[in-house]
C-alpha cells in the first residue's frame, strides 16, 4: 500500500488527500471521513519547537487572588496552623480558610485598617476555640506544655530555650 | 438505549424516503396478496436482482449516516467540566517543565504550577471521543499506548474490556514502520492509536508518535503541559499523571468505544438482513 513517510511536512490528513488526488493511493483509509466530517481544533502539523531568547516571556498570567493577601499574612505570623490540611476531603476547611472567611466577614461590616482587621480576626478565632500560635518565638507545642495556661507559657518557653542552647553546643561536641 | 430510540424513527423514515431503492416486496407489504407460507409471493425476484446495489447502498448508509449528526453516539453526556475538575485534570507540572507549544492549553500559573484550561479540554475531547467513536464504529483497530508503568495494568484491562489493543511495555524499534517484516506480510496496522501518556519513561516523546504520523494513522493522545502537542490528531490537554484522572480517560474511552460498537451492531441488525429473513425478522424484532 502507499504511503508518504513525511511526517514533518504536513499533517496525515493533507498527505493522504493528496496522495489520493494523484492517484497513488487507491482505497480510502478508514478514519478519512470521520476526520474530513469532524476535523480537530488544530491540523497537527510538525512545528519546531524552538526556546525563547533573551527577554521574551511566556504569556501565562499568574493566578492570584484577593484573599492570597490575607492567607500570606496569616502563613508569616502563624504557620500551617494548629489543624492539619487533610487533602483527602474535598471540602475541607483549613484554619487559613476559616481566617480568611472571618477577615472577610469583618471587613465586610465596615473595618478598614488591616493591622486592626488581623487582630480582630485572631480573637474571633480564639472566641470559637481555634488557638493560634506566631511562629518566631520558640514553638514548645508539646503535650505537657499544652496544658499550661497561658501566663505560664513565656516561662516555659524560655526555659525550653534555655534548655536548647545548653544542649545544642553538646550536640556539636559529640559530633566533632 | 436512549440514543438507540431516538434514532429509530429517523431511520425508519429515512427508509420511507428512499423507497424506490428498497425491494419491491416491502412496498406491497400491506396490501398484496398472501400465499399460504405467508410469504409475499410476488415480491421474490425483485430482491435477488436489486441485492448487490442494495448491500452497497446499505452500506453507504450505514457509514455515511452517523457523520451526518454533530455529536451521533451522544459523548458530550460522558463527562462535565465538573468531573474532569474532581479527577484533577486541570493540574499540570511546574513552570519549568512547560512545553512550548503547550501555553495555548494552560490557564494560568498557580504558585508556579500550571493549571490546564478545563473549558478547552472539554471542546477537545469532545473531538477525540467523537473521533474514536467512530472509528470503532467503522470497526477499526485501536491501540492504546503508554510507557507509564504505574498505569500498565489499568490499560491492558482497559483495552480487553473494549475488545481492543493494548502495548504498554518496550517499542521495539520498527514495530509500526516496519511491520511487514516483524509480524509478516499481510498485517493491519491499527486505524486509531490513543496515548494515554505520550512520553516515555526518560520524558522524551514516545516513538510511537512520530510513527504514526509517519504510517498515516490518526492518534489521539492525553498531551500534559511537559508533552509536545504537534503530532497529535486530536490532543486532549490534561493532567496524565494523577491515578484519579487515568481512571477517568480510561473509563471514557472504554465507554465510547463500547457504545459505537453496540451502536454498529444494532445498525447492522436493522438494515443488513437478508431480504428473504426480512419479513419475518422485522417482526420479531418490532414486537421485541
Amino acid at each position: 500500500m502507499a504511503g508518504s513517510r513525511l511526517e514533518t511536512v504536513g499533517s496525515v490528513f493533507s498527505r493522504t488527500r493528496n496522495l489520493m488526488r494523484a492517484g497513488v493511493l487507491k482505497e480510502k483509509p478508514l478514519w478519512y471521513d470521520v476526520y474530513k466530517a469532524f476535523p480537530p481544533l488544530r491540523e497537527p502539523v510538525f512545528q519546531k519547537p524552538n526556546l525563547r531568547y533573551g527577554k521574551a516571556k511566556a504569556t501565562i498570567q499568574d493566578i492570584f487572588y484577593h484573599e492570597d493577601r490575607i492567607r500570606a499574612k496569616f502563613f508569616s505570623a502563624y504557620g500551617s496552623g494548629p489543624k492539619a490540611f487533610d487533602l483527602f476531603n474535598p471540602n475541607f476547611k483549613s484554619t487559613c480558610e476559616r481566617f480568611v472567611e472571618k477577615y472577610i466577614e469583618l471587613q465586610n461590616l465596615g473595618e478598614t485598617n488591616e493591622e486592626k482587621l488581623f487582630v480582630e480576626t485572631g480573637k474571633a478565632l480564639l472566641a470559637e476555640g481555634i488557638i493560634l500560635r506566631r511562629i518566631g518565638e520558640a514553638r514548645a507545642v508539646t503535650i505537657r506544655h499544652q496544658a499550661a495556661a497561658e501566663g505560664n507559657q513565656p516561662q516555659k518557653d524560655d526555659a525550653w530555650e534555655q534548655q536548647e542552647a545548653r544542649e545544642e553546643p553538646q550536640g556539636a561536641c559529640s559530633g566533632l | 438505549m436512549a440514543p438507540a430510540r431516538t434514532a429509530l424513527p429517523r431511520l425508519l423514515c429515512a427508509g420511507v424516503r428512499s423507497a424506490r431503492r428498497w425491494p419491491g416486496f416491502l412496498r406491497k407489504a400491506t396490501p398484496g396478496p398472501a400465499g399460504p407460507s405467508g410469504r409475499m409471493l410476488t415480491g421474490a425476484p425483485n430482491p435477488a436482482r436489486s441485492e448487490p446495489q442494495d448491500d452497497h447502498d446499505l452500506q453507504r448508509k450505514i457509514l455515511d449516516l452517523p457523520l451526518k449528526h454533530s455529536d451521533f453516539f451522544n459523548v458530550k453526556e460522558l463527562f462535565s467540566v465538573k468531573s474532569l475538575f474532581e479527577a484533577r485534570v486541570h493540574l499540570g507540572h511546574k513552570a519549568g517543565c512547560r512545553h512550548r507549544f503547550m501555553e495555548p492549553y494552560i490557564f494560568g500559573s498557580r504558585l508556579d504550577q500550571d493549571i490546564i484550561d478545563l473549558e478547552q479540554t472539554a471542546s477537545h475531547l469532545q473531538l477525540a471521543l467523537n473521533f474514536t467513536a467512530h472509528v470503532a464504529y467503522r470497526k477499526g483497530i485501536i491501540l492504546f499506548v503508554s510507557r507509564n508503568r504505574q498505569f500498565m495494568h489499568l490499560i491492558e484491562n482497559t483495552a480487553q474490556n473494549c475488545g481492543e489493543y493494548a502495548h504498554t511495555r518496550y517499542f521495539k524499534g520498527g514495530l509500526l514502520t516496519n511491520a511487514q517484516l516483524l509480524f509478516g506480510p499481510e498485517v493491519r496496522l491499527p486505524d486509531l492509536i490513543i496515548f494515554l501518556h505520550t512520553l516515555n519513561n526518560v520524558f522524551e516523546p514516545h516513538v510511537a508518535v512520530r510513527d504514526a504520523a509517519k504510517m498515516n494513522i490518526p492518534t489521539v493522545g492525553i498531551v500534559d503541559t511537559n508533552c509536545n502537542p504537534c503530532l497529535i490528531t486530536y490532543p486532549i490537554p490534561g493532567n496524565d499523571d494523577s491515578p484519579p484522572a487515568v481512571h477517568l480517560y480510561c473509563r471514557l474511552f472504554c465507554t465510547t468505544i463500547n457504545r459505537a460498537k453496540e451502536k454498529r451492531r444494532q445498525m447492522e441488525i436493522l438494515y443488513q438482513l437478508p431480504s428473504v429473513k426480512r419479513a419475518e425478522d422485522s417482526g420479531t424484532r418490532r414486537s421485541s
